[in-house]
């Protein structure tokens, strides 16, 4: 018996092993091309990094968080009196910030990433359900990843256009019976975005300007390598995808529009979109905040490459395919108009093609010609 | 003795299967049955075949989409797998509402007829359950109640930790060493002090001891299949009392259910994977891999000539393709454990680790690896992995440090991961994207 059922063991191994011959000898590959090797080229990747930090980056924090002290005062005004006019200048003043925000938003490195800070500052769309829920209990705890749906520009919006359909219901939801559970809460929203950002500049000014300039390397952890990762990914992820596609359905197969940014105002979502696009550009040529000057920047540091694309200086083909993205999006009706209005909306489709087209610009002409290879995946998605 | 008994077993059964034994009958009378004379006559219920000769095949004819009728009404059935999906999508949302009690996600688990545990008053009438069906098939766990209530035991310690241990935690930021709520890109993920998602294990779990188990080692085992008379009724067309199908043609029907029980059709189900969060969702994600393309329609090919060989007595095809689905989904399994362990080293290694983003992969992971002990090699009677190498998976993912998941090290992740690809038909960089 024993003999027997070692035969048959023995045959079924034998079967096991032979079923493992069939392995297709490919060898592993990942998904990225093979970046060039490094090329002997007079470029100084500190001094664009010094140009990042010095006149790009940190005048942009600065820029943004006195746009936040604005923004508090105005709140301190309507607070005293929530009248229209009042609202009015808030509503001024949130855009202003919200607009200075997209200059920023791009900047998801060392003490931002650490705060978390674009999905603390910018989820949409924002859980107008829940913000109700915790002003009603008046219990809350703004600093939990679970509330980051209920905070930040989006929240505002909510509060400040979203809670009735008149402005005159709004401004009197201000002055009914919940009122302090109201300006309470949105104290606690703006409190809480004015102290993420004043720990994030005060960082950059203090230790991590220096960090961040001295890592100034062509490696995977180096500086440069990093962030062009994460501005590709910015532009990808959400000035592409979140500002448009996710809307317009690209990755759903049905639109969204309640989806767009800024959906209670729905005239600004372009002009945010508009804002992070210039940004964007901006940051390519190394133009310094709020200046017409330039420093060193991904665009020289082509040209220093001299890098073609089918002939092309790859720096004029981005910068073209850029201006031709923002003319076709300056076309459009308000996102939301152009999505609810139109099946499919093909205006804003063709609009975004040409936001698209200069994801692999970036993503592949521009980085495999810097050697920086490509760190992030597609989410799973659940 | 026994040895005896053995060896004259073979040849018995191969004597009984041939028709030769007739060829010495004395060929008097013409009514007088003969499997070999081009006649239908004396029990046959063909043409030499049929009664007392060999059962009668015919041509298999496989339809286009999975359609089978019985006098122009559908012989498809598979109800209760259905219910059972559904009751497990409450239940992982049960997972999620921190005012639960462990005592109401349990009898969600193991549902009686008429408790109202659900939203879906369907579910509430319904007799089946869940519990009874995990780590319950025929072929691995009749004969092992030990395994069958050691891995029970799991599913009820997940339901019991979450509300535990997570549920007072719900409004704290997780640490190591303290459980509670983490960011993964905008999703929040919700952990144990050692960094498990405890859904996530129930879930993923429940894949291999409800859906692979059931649907492997059960309902696509010769032991069921042929169970009882189900071969001679089905060779005679004898349907289930009340019923327009045979046993056979339902019981392979209920494995196909475990795969494809909330897809919209039923007929066409991989026109919509994803339907449910446990085998069909991925199902769906390893089909979308490129390096694995074509898997999706692989099992849904053979499990439609299945089902035809079935209606045409054609049990050998029956055999070739239930042995090829039970490669190909154990096969999905393996993807998926090396995928997310793979997966989860990317946010580890940031300068700012995104421990949500990892510790819910490898929650997943956690899952897919626990349901390995579920999975069958085709025509083998064994599991990829068993119980104790598992086991020995989940200890090792966990031990790096005395806060688990928050201690694991990347050479930790690629030990298992290889380890798991290295049994399969695929490599680690296939399974890794």
């Amino acid at each position: 018996m024993k003999k027997l059922l070692g035969t048959l063991l023995f045959l079924g191994l034998l079967w096991a092993c032979s079923s493992d011959n069939g392995e297709a000898p490919v060898p592993p590959t990942t998904g990225n091309p093979e970046p060039t090797p490094p090329q002997e080229v007079s470029f100084e990747r500190n001094t664009m990094l010094v140009n990042w930090a010095d006149n790009i980056i940190i005048p942009g924090y600065e820029a943004f968080d006195a746009t936040l002290l604005d923004l508090m005062t105005s709140f301190e005004n309507f607070k005293t009196d929530a009248s229209s006019s009042n609202l009015e200048a808030f509503r001024s003043s949130w855009l202003t910030s919200y607009k200075s925000w997209q200059w920023i938003s791009m900047f998801e490195i060392g003490p931002a990433e650490v705060l978390d800070f674009r999905l603390n500052m910018n989820i949409y769309p924002t859980d107008a359900t829940k913000i109700d829920e915790l002003i009603i209990s008046g219990l809350y705890d703004l600093s939990l990843p679970s509330n980051r749906a209920a905070k930040g520009f989006p929240a505002l919006d909510y509060l400040l256009n979203g809670l009735a359909t008149t402005d005159e219901a709004i401004v009197s939801k201000f002055n009914g019976e919940n009122k302090e559970e109201l300006l309470a809460y949105i104290d606690a929203v703006l409190a809480d975005m004015k102290t993420r950002t004043a720990s994030i500049l005060s960082d950059w000014k203090s230790e991590y300007r220096n960090t961040f300039v001295s890592n100034d390397g062509a490696s995977a952890t180096a500086s440069v390598d990093r962030f062009v990762n994460d501005y590709v990914f910015y532009y990808e992820k959400f000035l592409r995808a979140g500002k448009m596609g996710i809307p317009l359905g690209v990755f759903s197969g049905s639109t969204l529009p309640q989806n767009v940014e800024a959906f209670y105002e729905p005239e600004i979502s372009n002009v945010l979109f508009l804002e992070g696009l210039q940004a964007v550009q901006d940051f390519f040529n190394g133009k310094h905040y709020g200046s017409d000057t330039s420093g060193e920047s991904l665009a020289s540091y082509l040209d220093a490459l001299n890098t073609l694309k089918d002939g092309e200086d790859l720096t004029k083909v981005i910068n073209d395919q850029l201006n031709k993205a923002r003319e076709m999006v300056e076309t459009l009706d308000a996102f939301r108009v152009e999505i609810e209005n139109n099946d499919p909306p093909t205006d804003m489709l063709l609009a975004y093609d040409e936001v698209q087209r200069a994801v692999p610009l970036f993503k592949v002409d521009m980085v495999s010609a810097m050697s920086i290879s490509i760190d992030f995946v597609d989410a799973d998605g659940d | 003795m026994k040895k005896v008994l053995l060896i004259l077993a073979f040849p018995a059964v191969i004597f009984t299967t041939s028709c030769s034994s007739d060829d010495n009958d004395p060929p008097i009378v013409a009514i007088d049955p003969t499997c070999t004379d081009g006649v239908q006559n004396g029990d046959e219920t063909g043409v030499d075949c049929g009664g007392s000769c060999t059962p009668c095949t015919a041509a298999i004819d496989n339809p286009a989409s999975y359609t089978f009728e019985r006098d122009g009404e559908s012989t498809i059935s598979f109800d209760g797998q259905t219910t059972r999906l559904k009751m497990g999508d409450e239940l992982l949302s049960a997972f999620k509402v921190e005012t639960n009690t462990a005592e109401k996600i349990q009898a969600m688990y193991a549902h009686l007829e008429g408790v109202m545990d659900f939203e879906d008053a369907d579910l509430n009438a319904s007799d089946k359950n869940i519990r009874s069906k995990t780590a319950a098939s025929a072929d691995y766990f009749s004969a092992n109640a030990t395994d069958q209530a050691l891995i029970r035991a799991d599913f009820d310690g997940w339901i019991s930790a979450q509300v535990t241990e997570v549920f007072p935690n719900w409004g704290v930021v997780a640490t190591a060493g303290t459980a509670g709520q983490l960011a993964d890109g905008s999703s929040t993920r919700y952990v144990s002090a050692k960094g498990l998602e405890y859904n996530q294990l129930f879930n993923k779990g429940l894949i291999g001891a409800l859906t692979v188990d059931q649907a492997l080692n059960n309902y696509l085992s010769p032991a069921v299949l042929d169970a009882g008379e189900n071969r001679a009724d089905n060779d005679e067309n004898v349907v289930a009392e009340g019923k327009p199908y045979t046993n056979m043609e339902h019981k392979w029907d209920e494995a196909y259910g475990y795969v494809f029980g909330l897809n919209a059709d039923s007929a066409d189900p991989n026109a919509d994977l994803g339907a449910d969060s446990f085998l069909n969702k991925y199902v769906g994600r390893v089909e979308g891999d490129a390096d694995f393309a074509g898997i999706a329609d692989d099992i849904f090919q053979a499990f439609k000539l299945g089902r035809a060989a079935i209606v045409a007595k054609a049990y050998d095809v029956r055999d070739e393709q239930a042995e090829l689905i039970k490669e190909k989904i154990s096969e999905i399994i393996g993807i998926r454990a090396v995928y997310y362990l793979q997966q989860a080293k990317v946010p580890l290694a940031g300068e700012t680790p995104a421990y949500g983003t990892a510790f819910h992969d490898l929650s997943e992971g956690y899952g897919f690896i626990y349901s390995l002990q579920f999975t069958r090699k085709p025509n083998s009677s064994d599991a990829y992995f068993t119980k104790a190498e598992v086991d020995a998976f989940l200890t090792d993912l966990m031990d790096d440090g005395a806060n688990g998941l928050w201690d694991v090290t990347p050479e930790t992740l690629d030990g298992i991961a290889t380890a798991i690809a290295e049994r399969f038909d695929f490599t680690l960089a296939q399974a890794a994207e």
